[in-house]
């Protein structure tokens, strides 16, 4: 009980710390490339404030309550994928034998609530952004199943402890190549950045966020940070040796590798071009998918070896 | 059995999650639009999920989670597709033969509680501490992995199957314009029984101008495979 | 949680979903009511395999079926909902009553 206290507390510290630090450095990014967004260590701050005060915009006939729900769940979604990471030897919040599957699952019912946060608000362009959003978000899940998979045959395990322990000799991204590169465009997908960004984009005014405003603005913008958190923490967790390393604690160890995915994902989202959706379509299905396969090959033949 | 703190915590979450699926169950069929009965279902098996969590069977529950969120948002889009409005956010009640449904679902209800009480079941709880993902692992690759073959290759046959059914390209030309078989000799009249001008499948009412429908799906045909056959420009949704 | 009451929950949404699939007229709803009757299925089939089977791991095997049936019917539902609605327009099943040559 006194584990699973620490834990959630190093969870909440965590995700929050974490957010606003995602926050600082997506400003940093920005300005530095576009030289449009301000930037400050109180610039989230101020941007939340700015969207708190703001007046609430009501669409025709909305459904609030999913509306809020898809917020909710987003944010929750992004949580309980951080809960399945392994802070330090046995200290995650949810201890699961099948944590990668669980992961997964998150996957996919994050593709379901940003579809449900465009659809709710009964509105053209968010549903647009929700439709396209669907077509990409469910077949970029495929390739990352298929190299999470591959991180877990070394382990012999679906248990992210597990994967962890087994990175002790050589890390992930050393042993398998393919693996991070194909998780980190997942990440992009899953956060709604840069080229994967086919729900929240510009060319659709805001896409599935369009019709946010006030509480919902910011709790959506909150979301997607928190999730940018999440999904770092478990491509650090997977890849790179989650807690693993010399002289320093386990958790800061965890943090720090975060904190590079966690940049890494932002400079990708401001660098990558952006594609129609059916030439992201074929590029997802014929050229992403093998590349998960020949991924899932080698760590096979590794482990055979 | 006591997974999460005891085993009166696991029955107080084994019978909220049971209210949960029932209800969310009961609600796909009550509420007025397709999204919101999709996603209903949607909780329905995420709460049976979460029920096989707790008896231990830890694979089939995420997996169920993990399954069905991916079916019923494709689930979803084609209830949108179907629809007469794209949001599916007007009131629907598109029911038939009301009353004897209603009949027919206590029925099956009662009858099946009857014989669940009536029966005497053997009682050989799962065993402390088994490994059951271990289990299930050996087991779809050792003892059944003929089985488990079986179904992989079944659906491999379903997703061709899949796309035939649904590809607007066929053997004997676009499917929205009517089929007609092949001629005995190259080139000839459509062997088989003669059909009525306008359309290769006779005999069904209802439907006029083959022509005029042809014309009216072609430009949302764009689910089709997208492998550039003249229509790309259409497929930028 | 016993048996008695899980079979009891799945015998309740096996009803729910008999229900729904007699009483829907669009397609796309009456296979909402057949993954309903499976939804009840795979709870019973969990069920089973925990209290009677001493964890015998085909009772897995069979969940694991029960899951890959509800993939293909979905799969082959839908493609033909597609045919039907290319060939008729039609999205009820009183669209293709005169299916019967």
């Amino acid at each position: 009980m006194m584990i699973f206290v620490l834990a959630f507390g190093m969870l909440i510290l965590f995700l929050t710390f974490g957010i606003w630090f995602a926050a600082v450095l997506d400003g940093v990014f920005s300005r530095r490339l576009s030289g449009q967004s301000a930037v400050g260590l109180l610039a989230p701050f101020h941007a939340a404030a700015v969207y708190l005060t703001q007046q609430r915009l009501r669409t025709e006939a909305p459904d609030q309550l999913n509306w809020f729900l898809s917020i909710a769940g987003y944010l929750s979604v992004a949580a309980i994928g951080l809960a399945v990471v392994p802070f330090g030897p046995d200290l995650a919040v949810i201890g699961l034998d099948t944590s990668v599957v669980f992961w997964g699952a998150c996957e996919s019912l994050i593709v379901v609530l940003i579809f449900l946060h465009g659809w709710s608000p009964n509105a053209p362009l968010s549903l647009i952004g929700a439709y396209r959003y669907v077509a990409i978000g469910l077949p970029i899940m495929l390739p990352s199943m298929f190299v999470l998979i591959a991180a877990a045959i070394p382990a012999q395990s679906l248990d992210l402890r597990e994967i962890v322990a087994s990175q002790e000799t050589m890390w992930n991204v050393i042993r398998q190549p393919l693996g991070l590169p194909l998780f980190l465009l997942l990440g992009l997908s899953l956060t709604l950045r840069g080229p994967f960004d086919y729900a929240d984009s510009e060319d659709l005014a805001g896409g599935t966020s369009a019709e946010d405003s006030g509480a919902n603005r910011a709790g959506w913008q909150v979301a997607r940070l928190a999730m940018l958190v999440g999904f770092s923490a478990v491509a650090s967790t997977a890849f790179l040796g989650g807690y693993l390393g010399p002289v320093l604690p386990g958790f800061v160890w965890l943090v720090l590798k975060t904190l590079v995915v966690m940049a890494t994902v932002i400079w990708l989202s401001h660098l990558l071009a952006r594609m129609p959706v059916a030439r992201m379509l074929g590029l997802i299905w014929k050229i992403l998918l093998p590349i998960s396969f020949l991924d899932l090959l080698w760590a096979g033949l590794v482990a055979l070896a | 059995m006591g997974r999460i703190g005891g085993t009166g915590m696991t029955d107080l979450i084994f019978y909220a999650l049971s209210a949960l699926a029932i209800w969310s169950g009961w609600r796909v069929f009550r509420v007025d639009s397709m999204i919101r009965a999709t996603f209903a279902l949607m909780v329905s098996f995420i709460s049976v999920g979460g029920i096989a969590v707790l008896m231990s069977a830890d694979y089939i529950g995420v997996a169920t989670v993990f399954m069905m969120a991916v079916e019923m948002m494709v689930m979803g889009l084609f209830m949108v597709m179907f629809m007469m409005n794209p949001a599916g956010l007007n009131p629907m009640q598109m029911v038939h033969q009301y009353k004897f449904s209603i009949g027919a679902g206590i029925m099956g209800f009662v009858g099946l509680t009857t014989a669940v009480l009536l029966t005497n079941f053997p009682d050989n709880p799962l065993p402390e501490n088994r490994d059951t993902l271990r289990d299930l692992g050996i087991e779809l690759l050792g003892g059944s992995m003929l089985i488990f073959e079986t179904a992989g290759v079944t659906l491999l046959a379903t997703m061709v199957g899949a796309v035939a059914l649904s590809s607007r390209r066929g053997r004997f030309g676009d499917s929205d314009v009517g089929a007609a078989p092949p001629g005995l000799h190259p080139g000839g009249e459509p062997a088989g029984r003669k059909v009525e001008k306008g359309g290769g499948h006779g005999g069904h009412g209802g439907h006029g101008g083959h022509q005029m429908m042809a014309e009216k799906t072609k430009p949302n045909s764009n689910d089709d495979p997208h492998e550039g056959h003249g229509n790309m420009p259409e497929m930028e949704a | 949680m016993t048996l008695t009451a899980i079979l009891i929950v799945a015998a309740a949404l096996f009803g729910i979903g008999l229900f729904g699939a007699l009483s829907q007229k669009s397609f796309v709803m009456l296979m909402m009511g057949l993954e309903m009757m499976l939804n009840g299925t795979l709870l019973a089939a969990v069920g089973f395999w925990a209290f009677t089977l001493e964890g015998a791991p085909k009772g897995q095997l069979l969940a694991v079926l029960v899951m890959a049936v509800m993939a293909v019917e979905l799969a082959i539902g839908f493609a033909l909902v597609v045919a039907v609605y290319r060939k008729r327009q039609a999205d009820v099943i009183e669209g293709i009553g005169t299916m019967k040559q």
